[in-house]
């Protein structure tokens, strides 16, 4: 590939390719991401879109919040189970919101280490009509217990 | 190299970019390339498995490999630990940078939220070279990122110890000993043959280049497996991340390997590898034609039968092209070793 087709203006993703420069020699070149830069907005869509699919679902009691956040992060039941450190059936189990309620504490705290989420994303989704308010949850050093904090957008 | 300051660095990928970070600050002057090429890390695969939710495919040998042949082919020394207690892990890894000594570490790539969360994904195969504790954070130097990171004690904990496939139980190493006389020449016609065998020799029709044609046949069946429209969009889009964006250096690594034999023929003065070098250059710019045609389709959403039928084809003249290439490769390593 040559140098000039690999440039890419995009500072929020860079990366290093391999191309052939104008002198002829092989290298390293620091450029932006071309399918980041082009295709972001799809996508986020397409997350979107899944997020929505499947938050819906959870409210209507069809899937637990751990299938979720399992197929929001492109995880097995088989992957996810020896990353919690249980069986696969029992997660396949946990799927299913009849099962969620027969979750241990510890259970679900290891399942929040392993999605990065804090403990009340497993009973609650935050919604906003407000495009002027940050909302974000912050850890502790109590790992049962995080704080809710909303603050005003600057304008 | 105890004390020295450490240069970060961007690189294409991480396992190699952080050998070639800590080999240069252990005094060993040899470039990302040649790391990569030495230890004969071109490679394809092709996975279905209860482990992905998908299937996928690899443009690269097995993580950890990398360095376990390079230290093998040039006689670099590392030492190398797992933990089975996170705190030993962490207690190991504080004394090291206590004394001054960087060191590699084997990370959940999900966990380092200094890069942009649409890049984040579960895979525990993401090296990083660890280079300071400020307080409760730690500098990170990763190949992925322009600058320095800082990652908290938390994230830093919870991506060395995660688990499932390739669980890293805190691996960590660093450099011990660099021979003061490395034979090149055995080690890159070593590498080359390894790389070339491994593509062309195996018996396996998931691995290497069976595994391009594998691909090739299997991807029009995607439609199948995929939930919806927008999974398969995903999926197939996906295809260009694996071969351009996820830390290959462009073209699933084939790029990388140009330069490799390049900068090989310039140190062997071996006027062959110039050619293959020039071979395989094109070979990768073929490659990514398929991987902008698979982000086009993909948001187009323009994945019926036939759309998926011509990126089939294109992926198998790539098979074609390289079982031709890599059998001359092979041919030729076996008369210059």
């Amino acid at each position: 590939m040559k140098e000039k087709e690999a440039t890419v203006d995009y500072k929020e993703h860079q990366l290093v390719l391999y191309v052939e420069k104008k002198d002829g020699s092989y290298g390293p070149v620091r450029t932006g991401s071309y399918i980041t830069k082009n295709y972001i907005d799809d996508f986020w869509y397409k997350r979107n879109n899944m997020e929505v699919e499947y938050g819906e679902k959870i409210r209507a009691g069809e899937i637990s919040p751990i299938a979720y956040y399992m197929i929001l992060e492109e995880l097995t039941p088989s992957e996810l189970a020896a990353r919690v450190g249980i069986s696969a059936r029992k997660v396949k189990r946990h799927l299913m919101p009849r099962h969620f309620g027969t979750l241990t504490l510890d259970e679900l705290m290891r399942y929040c280490g392993v999605f990065n989420i804090p403990l009340p994303n497993m009973f609650q989704e935050i919604v906003t009509d407000k495009k002027n308010v940050k909302i974000g949850m912050e850890k502790t050093d109590n790992p049962f217990f995080s704080v809710l904090r909303i603050r005003a957008a600057r304008k | 190299m105890k004390g020295r300051t450490f240069k970060h660095a961007m690189a294409a990928h991480c396992e190699s970019g952080t050998l070639t970070a800590l080999l240069n600050h252990a005094g060993l002057k040899i470039s990302e390339p040649m790391v990569f090429g030495i230890s004969g890390g071109i490679f394809f695969g092709y996975f279905e498995s209860k482990k992905f939710p998908f299937p996928t495919f690899v443009v690269r040998s097995r993580p950890g490999q990398i360095r376990t042949a390079l230290a093998r082919r040039i006689g670099v020394k590392f030492a190398e630990r797992r933990f089975r207690n996170p705190a030993d892990g962490e207690k190991e890894l504080d004394r090291l940078l206590s004394l001054q000594i960087p060191a590699a570490c084997q990370t959940d790539f999900f966990y380092m939220n200094y890069l942009p969360g649409h890049v984040r994904v579960h895979i525990n195969v993401h090296f990083v070279v660890v280079v300071e504790k400020r307080g409760e954070a730690y500098i990170i130097s990763d190949c992925y990122s322009p600058e320095l990171a800082s990652l908290n004690r938390d994230s830093l904990m919870k991506a060395r110890f995660a688990g499932g496939s390739f669980a890293p139980k805190g691996f960590l190493f660093y450099p011990v000993s660099v021979p003061e006389a490395i034979d090149f020449r055995k080690a890159v016609w070593k590498g080359i043959r390894s790389a070339s065998f491994y593509m062309v020799k195996l018996p396996m029709p998931f691995l290497g280049v069976k595994g391009i044609r594998m691909f090739a046949q299997k991807v029009v069946d995607w439609p199948r497996l995929a939930r919806d429209t927008e999974h398969l969009s995903h999926e197939i889009m996906k295809i260009n991340i694996f071969l351009e964006d996820q830390g290959t250096g462009g073209a699933g690594f084939r790029f990388m390997y140009a330069t490799f034999l390049r900068e090989a023929s310039e140190l062997l003065n071996d006027r062959d590898l110039l050619e293959m070098s020039k071979r395989i250059m094109e070979i990768g710019d073929r490659w990514r034609e398929i991987s902008l045609f698979a982000a086009r389709i993909g948001k187009r959403r323009d994945l019926g039968p036939d759309r998926l039928r011509e990126l089939s084809g294109l992926i198998h003249e790539r098979a074609d092209a390289e079982e031709i290439f890599f059998k001359e490769l092979l041919a030729m390593s076996k008369k210059k070793k």
